[in-house]
């Protein structure tokens, strides 16, 4: 409440504009889209296309993040957790990105261990989470990406792989850390880890926290992200 | 894959491109029974006249507007919906619904804006699924049949012990109806053991409560709001625990949080105002009322009650120099409300013209007197019980308005009504000293509970007696006619002996005019039931 004596809390005034800036957005992104459906087969999909929508996802996913730190940052990032089916949860990933994975020629697959077909997470913030993961996956991914979800030690442990060069070793390194990660001239890939990091952790139970492991390799050989669900 | 043309589509946003845009995508899946409307009222109206297999709801529907959630709220208190259809919240932000749930009514599914065709196909497709999945029950809840749901809960999770998960809600929900608290606590605090989940938390809370287990509860509520302070619903509950265990400052306290998070929610800022006034913090009291009023205009919770406490808490809050020129208008507009309104109810009528008067008793006193003579006029014709609150109110103006002799005959009644209400006694001490109505109802009261010894003991014969000496000694006092109504009416059958009958009839007609609000109402009404063969 001094703020308002002292001047502008200047991390709100980021928030609010960037609350506006996302609805904004939002109707560039869907009135494209329509417009786009206006069009002939023919000059629906040009390679700009992919870009764009691409770039859209970026955005939306980085304006996300930041209203969610924003939000962390007062303790005023709402957690509802409750039991959801994954292969829903996974679906409805792919199906936002549909496009942007058509444009750019990645086939994206999954799999759901049989014996896990339910976790239980807040599915908006686990929901954040996996697109800015998938977002920068396909950035990497020269074909393929995958998703895979099982059980082990009665944990949930999502992974995303994909077959593009893998995490730079600092990265790795970082680990769990990854707020040193955070670079003002490189781009902030440590940002995204931290904001996954910070969600995972948020997911508890009997005193045991979520949390996110990267390493490189796995079945597709590039860079593989695993979120540990009690 | 889902028959879009076969089903029916609402989509409700106050943004046109919006709705255009979620139109087209649903026309390119091949939906062709699509409507929409762009606010509260209009959606509402809408689900009045069709049955929807889809509602798309925007959550923020503009600033002081009906939000989603209201609406929501609203369709399944009204019956508008079917528990098959789906709902699906449609939310700029991530969690910005959530803050705002009552954890009653939740929506099938948040889908945050924005999203494309692909995504939103699949969120329909996958909750048709979900919803046939759990058709047994979802059917058993649009026929109101908690035992039929219970069943089909079990059936399901005996087919596939993975899904258990999704059947517990409508479990709890359905051991609570059919009134089986203990499977309900055992399923609760099961549940709780495993996970922390919001909706098990209010749920086991309440439960506690209801059971008079206030500490448990209280400690509930407190553990649940540290895993999510951001659930206001939470607060309520914590705040209805402290109320029962007499700490109204910390509920007053705990309910402001409740209403930083979420504003818009009529019966919360409506406690939070009566708390104010009982811990005379007549500002608070004056923003909460105010609140209610504002957000009852178009609401099903409005209550004039919520009128005359903002109108009392204004005075209140100006007592030593009187009131200023916004707090006039203020004051003036929502009792004009309440007598607009209410034409035909005698005490509304005659308790907004005791507050204008009191009002304008320094400034124009011949206005003040004017009404002061009609109000008295109205309450001696009235009925209607008042409320102790109101009762003891209307005392207090009618005495500042020179009008002794039916303030005393407002304590009278209140007393015969409420008489073994010690607390209502106690207020009533604080105004007179006049033994007629304070000790008057001493006899009957202690006769009542003698009646209620040998009713428990199981002596029906002499518990009767004794009611109907208490009956006769005060015939206006809701325990006592409630008592002697219980107790003619015992047992499973109806009533045989005509006199008694009667007798029961006539003592229920007496309390007839009890205030709904009243806690005892619903024990009123299913004894009414039985005695006049509901």
């Amino acid at each position: 409440m001094t703020d308002k004596q002292t001047g502008l809390d200047f991390s709100m005034v980021i928030a609010s504009t960037v609350h506006d800036m996302k609805n904004s957005l939002t109707t560039v992104m869907q009135t494209h889209a329509q417009w786009r459906e206006r069009l002939d087969d023919a000059q629906r999909n040009p390679p700009e296309c992919g870009v764009i929508d691409y770039e859209f996802a970026r955005l939306n996913g980085m304006m996300v993040q930041l209203l969610g730190l924003y939000k962390l940052g007062i303790d005023q990032l709402p957690l509802r957790p409750d039991y959801h089916e994954m292969d829903d949860f996974i679906e409805a990933q792919l199906a936002l990105h549909q496009e942007v994975l058509s444009g750019r020629g990645i086939t994206a697959s999954y799999d759901v261990d049989d014996f896990c077909p339910l976790g239980f997470f807040d599915r908006e913030l686990l929901g954040s989470l996996v697109a800015n993961i998938m977002i920068n996956a396909i950035r990497f991914a020269r074909s393929a990406i995958h998703i895979s979800v099982r059980e082990e030690e009665g944990q949930l442990l999502l992974t995303i792989n994909d077959d593009g060069p893998g995490y730079r070793p600092e990265l790795l390194t970082l680990q769990p850390d990854f707020v040193q990660g955070i670079d003002a001239v490189s781009g902030s890939t440590g940002l995204g880890l931290y904001f996954a990091s910070q969600i995972a952790a948020r997911h508890q139970r009997n005193s045991v926290q979520g949390r996110i492991e990267l390493t490189n390799g796995g079945d597709l050989g590039g860079g593989c992200f695993i979120l540990y669900l009690p | 894959m889902l028959a879009y043309n076969q089903k029916n589509f609402l989509i409700v946003d106050d943004f046109s491109d919006f709705r255009s845009s979620v139109r087209s995508m649903l026309r390119d899946l091949g939906a062709k029974d699509i409507d929409t409307a762009d606010n509260a009222e209009q959606a509402l109206k809408l689900c009045t006249q069709k049955r929807y297999d889809f509602i798309l709801h925007d959550f923020n529907l503009g600033n002081g507007k009906k939000n989603g959630q209201h609406v929501l709220e609203d369709l399944m208190v009204e019956k508008l919906l079917s528990h098959e259809s789906v709902f699906i919240m449609v939310t700029a932000e991530n969690g910005q619904a959530t803050v705002m749930s009552a954890l009653e009514w939740e929506p099938d599914a948040y889908l945050t804006k924005p999203f494309n065709r692909a995504g939103m196909a699949q969120r329909l497709e996958k909750l048709i699924q979900r919803k046939t999945l759990l058709k047994p029950i979802l059917q058993a809840l649009d026929r109101r049949n908690p035992a039929e749901v219970l069943a089909a809960c079990v059936k399901l999770t005996q087919q596939d012990q993975r899904i258990a998960p999704l059947c517990l809600r409508y479990k709890a929900d359905a051991l609570r109806d059919l009134k089986q608290y203990d499977a309900l606590e055992t399923l609760l605090r099961g549940i709780l053991a495993d996970r922390p989940v919001p909706w098990a938390f209010r749920a086991l809370g309440s439960l506690l409560a209801r059971r008079n287990k206030v500490a448990e509860a209280q400690s509930v509520y407190e553990q649940a709001l540290k895993a999510f302070p951001l659930f206001p619903a939470l607060y309520d509950g914590l705040a209805d625990v402290l109320v029962s265990r007499g700490e109204s400052r910390r509920a007053q306290r705990v309910l402001e949080d409740a209403v930083r998070l979420s504003p818009l929610a009529i019966r919360r800022q409506t406690l939070l105002g009566k708390l104010a006034l009982e811990n005379q913090d007549f500002d608070g009291a004056c923003r909460a009322f105010r609140h209610a009023v504002i957000q009852g205009q178009h609401s099903r919770f409005k209550d004039p009650e919520n009128n005359l406490n903002f109108a009392l808490a204004l005075m209140k809050r100006s007592a030593d120099n009187g009131l200023d020129a916004r707090g006039r208008v203020e004051l003036n507009q929502t009792l004009t409300e309440v007598i607009k309104d209410h034409p035909h109810n005698q005490g509304l009528q005659a308790r907004s013209r005791l507050m204008r008067a009191t009002s304008l008793l320094q400034s124009d006193p011949d206005a003040a007197e004017k009404l002061t003579q009609d109000a008295v006029v109205r309450l001696r014709d009235m009925d209607d019980f008042l409320t102790p609150e109101a009762a003891l109110t209307v005392a207090d103006q009618l005495q500042l308005l020179r009008q002794p002799k039916a303030s005393h005959a407002m304590l009278k009644t209140c007393a015969e009504i409420y008489g073994d209400d010690p607390k209502v006694m106690q207020s009533i001490a604080s105004k007179t000293d006049d033994p007629e109505i304070l000790t008057a109802n001493t006899v009957a009261i202690d006769v009542n509970q003698q009646g209620v010894r040998l009713y428990k003991a199981g002596d029906l014969e002499q518990a009767q007696a004794l009611f109907r000496r208490a009956m006769a000694l005060q015939p206006r006092n809701i325990s006592i006619a409630l008592n002697f109504a219980q107790s003619l009416l015992h047992g499973q059958g109806p009533i045989t002996d005509p006199d008694k009958l009667a007798e029961c009839q006539a003592c229920l007609k007496m309390i007839g005019k009890m205030p709904q609000s009243d806690g005892r109402f619903e024990r009123f009404q299913k004894l009414q039931n039985k005695a006049f063969g509901a």
